[in-house]
């Protein structure tokens, strides 16, 4: 975007966006462009991403190679905008609320001794495929974080940090179930097993391949595609949604509803996703890019799909549903 | 209620390292990004953050604090307050607005890069939140700058300065692309969250909002200092780190980082807060001088806090001890001198009776620094204010784009203040500049500060007025003397000036 003159004595706004016609909202105004890096580490721009050290450190080599170089190509991408607008302040109110919703819902299940009614066959499938869930998330939230730092506008970096940050309370969320039904039911390794259940058990060996192959896709535009485009909604739609389901059936209310509150964040990360592929929509040559990464990662994310939902009760509904799920929202987007 | 306690689960939600067996463990994890000491597993198995919080703890607390920040029954008082502050405190929030606001939005790239490529959970989750804090950071000021615009169009650099070729914006970025945007987690943590936050944010945080609450700007006072709540969380990513690096034998990396990082960071504060609190900040309205701060948040507190986590002081700390007395000096002179290539209207700060503060908190400031200011008094009782702006660029260092200045009653030292690398000179503010460019000379040689910029050729026309625009400097937006010179008459006959 051109610089607005600044000679009036009076600015409504930034000079930087006085020349959109429409008022700035409170979210423009304190998220448009707000980091220095993206004025030069554009895809098609010329960098270095940081110009006061030298071309060839390893940092600047870092965002040639994974953010300048980036196929994916807009004449501005410092117009795009989260649809939802959310703004610091707004994830904090929204969360809070959330977070005590939560809070009310532990309590109360756990008042009314909810864990120990819970069913032995459930309790094999919780150990295996639940409590492990926290390395997911958590893989979720460190690949998020690295794209916030990899991005051509800190509108997309600062969507990229929430969702890192809802990673995060997902992680928290599986880690005081852990703890919980440890203290309800010994012998099922609750608290202890997790970590071996994820790197050897057939059922999240898709996942974490998925997952740490979406880790080292460090160039900006594939890194959407693994983790928003294909990783994140099949980990939404397998480990949460069906999860949830199957949940229900075994009376664990307490997943049931946990599950429900984790995709109220999904779906907010949906929304922008959506957001930001009309957006590269818009520049002749992105979709074909966008779809042949995808035919690169949605294998894996169906077999990870595949393989964790095995571990559920009626699997195969639950994966051909997760499956369809993924293929929605694509199509949805226009993918 | 029988909901568990954070430290129930803490440990569980920290437990989330893994072996990796579909890409190596060095692509995760690539030492440049990651961690280049390689340090062991066992080493980093020790990394303990000490200030613990949940993700629902973190949501509701700072959701309280914002709304505090925000609240709207403020908002009107702080139109008029503003209204009837005078241009030095609008100086102030300009130049912090100017320098801050986006150099905490870009620290959000520091803070995702620990929370992906630091090698401990409990690092990775700590620097989540200093993700979201540092949108918060961002957010907050710009929020604040963008309700001043009303007052002033120099507000805009709120925004806007650190995307141009400003000096003090070339050399903001010289100093924040070094420390914590283009380095790995290890070392971003040591140089930005122990050496830049907890070393100095208190300073500008704490020791401004003391200053802002004497003026009677609380909400500007309350912002900066619910920020400095959160900063006080995540600077302390960097500590634990630094007792295992010292723990299991990598004290000389550590201690080498520390001293990079903190000359910088003192380099950039000395700039932003030492001139504010010794010149801008009205005389009745101040709590301490910079040198008095300096004392008591980095030679009280910090030193003490190295020294315990079994560093040492950096090397140059005798010669640090006495630049506090004297560089900021030189920096507010060159603030004022070239007053037109900044964003705010400058304040002069040497009335009489604040000559009378700076002797008495700098003994032999008037034979040093106070005479230049009496010349400068001089030209302007003449009606010689045109001889006030140099109109020519300074000479600048190489390394941090900072005029060259040295105390007038000291020589200057020049020797060790240069050297050639690949052909081309490169001078310096001090030998510890040097000393920093020396470490890695292909990492500096090919920052371009604005005299270089000037002699390729990049301004046009190659003028004084050239060099205003290329800055991006409307004539609007230049600064001018904030007074209008009457510190100058101050205690002499009444005469009235042409306005600058
Ligand atoms: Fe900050
Ligand atoms: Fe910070």
């Amino acid at each position: 975007m051109k610089e607005g003159p600044v000679e009036q004595a009076r600015l409504k706004t930034w000079s930087a966006l006085a020349a959109q016609r429409r008022k700035p909202s409170e979210y423009e105004a304190v998220a448009f462009d707000t980091h220095f890096l993206n004025d030069y580490a554009q895809p098609g721009r010329s960098g270095p991403a940081l110009p006061s050290l030298g071309p060839d450190t390893f940092v600047n080599r870092w965002y040639q190679k994974n953010l300048i170089d980036s196929p994916l190509r807009h004449d501005d991408w410092l117009a795009f905008r989260d649809p939802e607008e959310v703004t610091y302040r707004r994830y904090n109110i929204v969360q809070e609320g959330q977070e005590n919703y939560v809070a009310e819902v532990l309590d109360r299940f756990s008042n009314e001794g909810h864990d120990a009614g819970l069913d032995a066959e459930w309790l094999t499938v919780l150990s295996r495929l639940y409590t492990p869930q926290r390395f997911v998330h958590h893989a979720v939230q460190m690949a998020s974080a690295y794209a916030a730092t990899t991005t051509p506008a800190s509108t997309i970096s600062h969507c990229y940090a929430f969702q890192s940050a809802d990673a995060l309370r997902a992680v928290s969320h599986v880690s005081y179930r852990t703890v919980e039904l440890a203290r309800a039911h010994a012998g099922f390794g609750f608290g202890e097993e997790e970590r071996r259940h994820w790197e050897k058990s057939a059922e999240w060996q898709g996942f974490r391949e998925l997952m740490e192959k979406a880790l080292v896709a460090y160039e900006f535009g594939e890194t959407f595609v693994a983790l928003n485009l294909v990783a994140k909604p099949a980990i939404d739609e397998a480990c949460v949604r069906q999860f949830g389901r199957a949940a229900r059936r075994f009376e664990d209310s307490v997943l049931d509803l946990l599950s429900d509150a984790i995709l109220k964040d999904s779906a907010r990360s949906r929304a922008w996703t959506g957001g930001l592929v009309r957006f590269m929509a818009q520049k002749d040559g992105n979709m074909d890019l966008l779809r042949r990464w995808l035919a690169k990662w949605q294998p894996l994310g169906d077999a990870a799909i595949e393989g964790f939902c095995a571990g559920l009760p009626d699997g195969d509904r639950a994966a051909a549903a997760a499956r369809q799920a993924t293929r929605e929202f694509r199509d949805s987007i226009g993918l | 209620m029988t909901l568990l306690q954070r430290s129930d689960w803490y440990d569980v939600a920290r437990d989330t390292n893994w072996t990796p067996s579909f890409v190596s463990e060095a692509d995760l994890f690539p030492p440049e990004m990651s961690d280049p000491f390689d340090m062991p597993k066992a080493a980093w198995a020790e990394y303990d953050e000490p200030y613990k919080v949940s993700y629902a703890e973190y949501v509701k607390v700072q959701r309280e604090k914002d709304a505090g920040v925000y609240a709207v029954n403020t908002a009107a008082a702080r139109t008029r307050f503003m209204e009837e502050a005078g241009q030095r405190w609008h100086s102030i929030l300009k130049l912090h607005f100017g320098a801050v606001s986006l150099a905490e939005s870009s620290s959000q790239i520091s803070e995702g890069r620990m929370a992906r490529f630091g090698m401990a959970p409990g690092m990775r989750n700590m620097a989540t939140f200093g993700l979201l804090d540092e949108i918060r950071h961002g957010q907050t000021q710009l929020y604040f700058a963008h309700e001043s615009l009303k007052h002033s169009p120099q507000f805009n650099f709120a925004h806007k300065l650190l995307g141009t070729q400003e000096w003090g914006a070339i050399m903001t970025r010289a100093t924040l692309d070094d420390v914590f945007l283009g380095r790995d987690a290890v070392t971003t943590a040591i140089m930005l969250t122990f050496a830049f936050e907890t070393g100095f944010t208190n300073m500008q945080f704490i020791g401004l909002a003391g200053d802002a609450a004497e003026a009677g700007d609380t909400s500007f006072s309350n912002l900066i200092s619910s920020i400095q709540t959160d900063e006080s969380r995540h600077a302390q990513i960097g500590a634990p780190l630094l007792k295992l690096m010292v723990k299991n034998g990598y004290k000389d990396e550590a201690q080498k980082a520390v001293d990079i990082g903190f000359w910088r960071t003192y380099r950039f504060f000395a700039l932003l807060t030492g001139t504010v609190i010794d010149y801008f900040m009205p005389l009745e309205k101040r709590t301490s001088s910079f040198k008095e701060f300096m004392e008591e948040w980095i030679v009280g507190q910090f030193e003490r806090t190295l020294l315990d986590m079994g560093l040492d002081l950096p090397w140059y700390w005798d010669f640090f001890l006495e630049d506090i007395e004297s560089f900021h000096h030189g920096m507010h002179i060159g603030w004022w001198l070239y007053r037109d290539t900044v964003w705010f209207n400058v304040p002069a700060g040497v009335s009489p009776a604040e000559r009378d503060w700076l002797e008495s908190k700098y003994p032999g400031w008037n034979d040093s620094w106070g005479r230049l200011w009496s010349q400068i008094g001089e030209n302007i009782r003449a009606g010689r204010t045109d001889l006030t702006v140099p109109k020519t660029l300074p000479v600048v260092c190489s390394f941090n784009n900072l005029p060259m200045v040295t105390d007038p009653s000291k020589p200057w030292a020049g020797k060790d203040q240069m050297l050639t690398y690949k052909g081309k000179k490169y001078y310096f503010q001090s030998h510890v500049e040097k000393w920093v460019f020396e470490q890695d000379p292909e990492r500096y040689a090919a920052h371009q500060t604005l005299i270089d910029q000037f002699l390729a050729g990049r301004i046009q026309p190659p003028t004084y007025e050239g060099a205003l625009n290329y800055m991006g400097l409307s004539p609007v937006e230049r600064g001018k003397d904030a007074e209008n010179f009457a510190w100058a008459f101050a205690g002499r006959e009444p005469r009235t000036m042409a306005a600058e």
